[in-house]
């Protein structure tokens, strides 16, 4: 359990002098009405952590590395300020990844949001930071007020300047309430509230600083969430899903090359899987001969990026790979692990290679200038028809298909069945994904639901016995290698088994699952939605 | 949560001093720090400039009809909370002794607050009382400030003594020498022979220091308004050696 400190008075909000009142004029007439004592100004060093899709900011608070004189913390504060701040002192170099922390508030709080994604800068500052501290007649400090001056830093800089080059971010008057004070803290702030030299403003530095810099926080977002008009021609949907999608792969891309944490690979293959189905589902809608050529290339990508991503996926699992054995055998699996960060280091290698390869650089290059052309429509069959005409057909014929052949799956069916089943829903859950702003919103949010927790199953199902298959393979490919323990193969046979089991059990689960997903009112639910013009 | 004592039934003996340097020195390092002012004389209360007084009355308060929580006051420092002394803890055995399990009394009011704080540092009065089997019963560490002199070693002895007879020996007991002065033979002498006797005292120790005094004058803990003066490298490593050895973490 997380436990917060109960804050004195809600929320803290920021403060800034209003336009053509100067910041000592302001502090003039506070010191008329306060007794303060002021501290020497001091340099804070700011750098604002996150992971590349701002984990922590979307998930309730802004994590910031803090340099001030000797002092390095890292300071966690909430956007509600009812919650209280978390810090960590003694840090001289912030850990990349939540597990990397020391057991404790910090990581209590910060791993779960950002499970397996790595912290990245996002932007330095450098705050001026004056304190007065309020104080009562024993001069005790009574309330904290702090006025922060910050600049985004450059990040050539390194003195402790303010940057002039860099916009500066509005001035920032805090107040920091001391427990057991609220009435000190009332009164502060209604004077503040009263004043009118200032005016409240956001209590999030690090949204001010980026917006200072013209840029935007939670910027990045690998979701399908298109606005499409039902009667727009399809070759234009087609092409901003696919712009989205290329523009998703160019983020992700120095991310990958680094290796910095395995989700930038993985929404890399995640936008070329969805790329590939948009180039093949949404048939006649973009010239045939060009189609023809960029499936084949995304393919090709798609190849060349999978042996780092299953290493990244065994890397991942492997506490839970280990877990699952009896306590006495879990110390035989570390060779394993030793297997793997070797080969994902020369897997990622021959990524890289391939990633700056003449062929990668033409693909993008091509695909680029393909989706700038101005007659995509005109040149392919199906193009310049409404997108609700070629959305609903295609939708329409994947659920067809699905449930034809889900329908023909019983307990005696072969596995291949359930896969082809898998990749039939995948094509059908993508089709949803892309057009599902032309359907009304309360009415294809079940439908999706539906298909992706039938897709868990079969996903599960194919996964497990593909880990199972890989694992054994590894075992070989360990012992070719050189010297790998007999206590390690076996441990590794005792996985393969846990896995086979496993995927009995989702196999076992597949026609509840299904006929959840197949039953009359969802058939009904897809007749509606796609069976015609759609229910708009 | 953590609860450690700075205690010893002699007085004068650099008690709070230790109580508030490391409590501070706790703080700065993210552990999130209660002091509780035990001692009527509210020393420490005093160097956070806290005005010594329980709204409600302390009586009420040890007996559980005040809520603690009410009570505690930030100080000037971040992550640093006291719960302020007041002049009815004289009689604080009184208080206890109208209660059922006054052994227990303490630790009672101090686990509601266990998610709240990581560390709390009770800075005790000096005598063996009701009062200090309260605190050994709450607190899983006992830092005992112990100068080096033989008067100080016989009230160390009849410390470990009434721990063992009331069977308390499962607490941590940490001496460390304090208000050492390398000029005098018998405090060299004392600092050399003791450790080997008692293997549990510490490395640390703390040097006799105008500095120590001059907290009276700043009321703040010389960690802070003398950071790099030798008292306050000497409470660093105190405050070190206690960390790990108690192998205490910020949660």
């Amino acid at each position: 359990m997380i436990s917060r400190r109960k804050p004195t008075i809600n929320p803290d909000t920021a403060f800034s002098p209003v336009a053509g009142v100067s910041l000592e004029q302001f502090l003039g007439e506070l010191g008329h009405r306060f007794d303060f004592s002021e501290e020497r100004p001091a340099y804070i060093d700011r750098t604002y952590l996150d992971s590349f899709d701002w984990r922590l900011f979307e998930g309730g608070g802004t994590l910031c590395f803090e340099r001030e004189s000797h002092a390095r913390r890292l300071v966690w504060t909430p956007h509600d300020s009812r919650q209280g701040r978390v810090m960590l002192g003694r840090v001289n170099k912030p850990p990349r990844f939540g597990w990397d922390y020391p057991p404790g508030a910090m990581r209590s709080t910060i791993g779960p949001l950002l499970e397996m994604r790595a912290l990245l800068p996002r932007i330095d500052l450098v705050t001026r930071v004056r304190t007065l501290r309020l104080l009562d007649d024993e001069r005790k400090t009574v309330v904290r007020l702090r006025v922060e001056e910050s600049r985004p830093r450059r990040a050539e800089r390194d003195d402790d300047e303010l940057n002039q080059e860099q916009p500066p971010v509005a001035v920032r008057i805090v107040t920091l309430p001391v427990r057991g004070y609220d009435d000190e803290l009332a009164d502060l702030r209604k004077w503040l509230y009263d004043s009118d030299r200032v005016t409240p403003r956001t209590p999030c530095l690090l949204e001010e600083a980026i917006n200072a810099t013209g840029g935007r926080v939670a910027d990045y977002s690998s979701k399908l969430d298109f606005e499409f008009d039902p009667d727009m021609p399809a070759a234009e949907a087609v092409r901003e899903i696919h712009r989205f999608l290329l523009g998703v792969m160019e983020q992700n891309l120095f991310g990958v090359r680094e290796d910095i944490d395995s989700e930038f690979l993985h929404d890399f293959r995640v936008a070329i899987r969805r790329t590939r189905s948009a180039l093949t589902q949404v048939k006649g809608v973009l010239p045939a001969s060009a189609t023809d050529h960029f499936k084949e290339r995304f393919a090709w990508l798609g190849q060349v990026t999978g042996p780092t991503r299953d290493m990244h996926v065994y890397l991942l699992g492997f506490d839970d790979y280990r877990d699952s054995l009896p306590r006495q055998y879990q110390g035989d699996l570390e060779p394993l692990r030793a297997f793997l960060i070797a080969h994902q280091k020369l897997e990622h290698g021959q990524l890289v290679e391939r990633l700056a390869s003449p062929e990668f650089e033409e693909l993008i290059r091509q695909w680029r200038d393909f989706l700038a052309r101005t007659d995509l429509g005109a040149r392919s069959k199906h193009g310049d028809k409404p997108l609700i005409e070629v959305a609903s057909k295609r939708i329409r014929e994947m659920a067809q298909r699905v449930f034809e052949e889900g329908d023909a799956i019983d307990d005696r069916s072969p596995p291949e069945d359930l896969h082809e089943l898998r990749k039939s829903c995948k094509k059908l859950r993508y089709l949803m994904e892309f057009f599902q702003s032309i359907y009304p919103a309360n009415k294809i949010g079940g439908p999706i639901r539906e298909i992706k927790r039938l897709l868990d199953n079969l996903g599960d199902y194919q996964d497990l016995e593909v880990q199972a298959g890989k694992l054994r393979h590894f075992a070989h490919q360990m012992v070719e290698e050189g010297a790998t323990p007999a206590d390690t193969l076996l441990a590794m046979g005792m996985l393969v088994d846990g896995l086979l089991r496993r995927q009995q059990q989702k196999r076992g689960e597949f026609s509840e699952r299904y006929a959840r997903f197949a039953d009359t009112e969802n058939r009904q639910r897809f007749q509606a939605l796609f069976g015609n013009r759609g229910g708009k | 949560m953590n609860i450690v004592a700075v205690y010893n039934i002699k007085g004068g003996v650099g008690k709070t001093s230790a109580a508030v340097n490391i409590a501070h020195l706790a703080a700065q390092d993210g552990f999130r720090v209660l002091l509780w002012d035990l001692d009527p004389q509210a020393a420490s209360t005093y160097y956070f400039r806290v005005k010594p007084r329980i709204r409600g009355g302390g009586k009420k308060m040890i007996r559980g009809k005040l809520d603690l929580d009410d009570q505690i006051k930030g100080t000037d420092y971040e992550n640093l909370d006291l719960l302020p002394a007041d002049f009815s803890y004289r009689k604080m055995d009184v208080a206890l002794g109208d209660i059922k399990k006054p052994a227990l009394q303490l630790l009672k009011l101090l686990r509601p607050l266990s998610y709240e704080f990581d560390l709390v540092v009770l800075d005790c009065p000096p005598s063996i009382s009701l009062v200090s089997e309260n605190i050994f019963h709450a607190a899983s560490a006992l830092l005992v400030p112990t100068i080096p002199t033989t008067l100080s070693i016989r009230t160390y002895q009849q410390l470990l003594k009434f721990l063992k007879e009331n069977k308390l020996d499962r607490i941590d007991v940490l001496p460390f020498f304090s208000m050492a002065d390398r000029r005098k033979s018998m405090h060299v002498e004392i600092m050399r022979q003791l450790p080997k006797k008692y293997r549990n005292f510490m490395d640390a120790w703390i040097p006799y220091a105008s500095d120590v005094e001059r907290m009276g004058l700043h009321r703040e803990p010389v960690t802070a308004f003398a950071p790099n003066a030798i008292a306050a490298r000497a409470y660093q490593r105190l405050w070190n050696e206690v960390a790990e050895r108690l192998s205490l973490q910020p949660m």
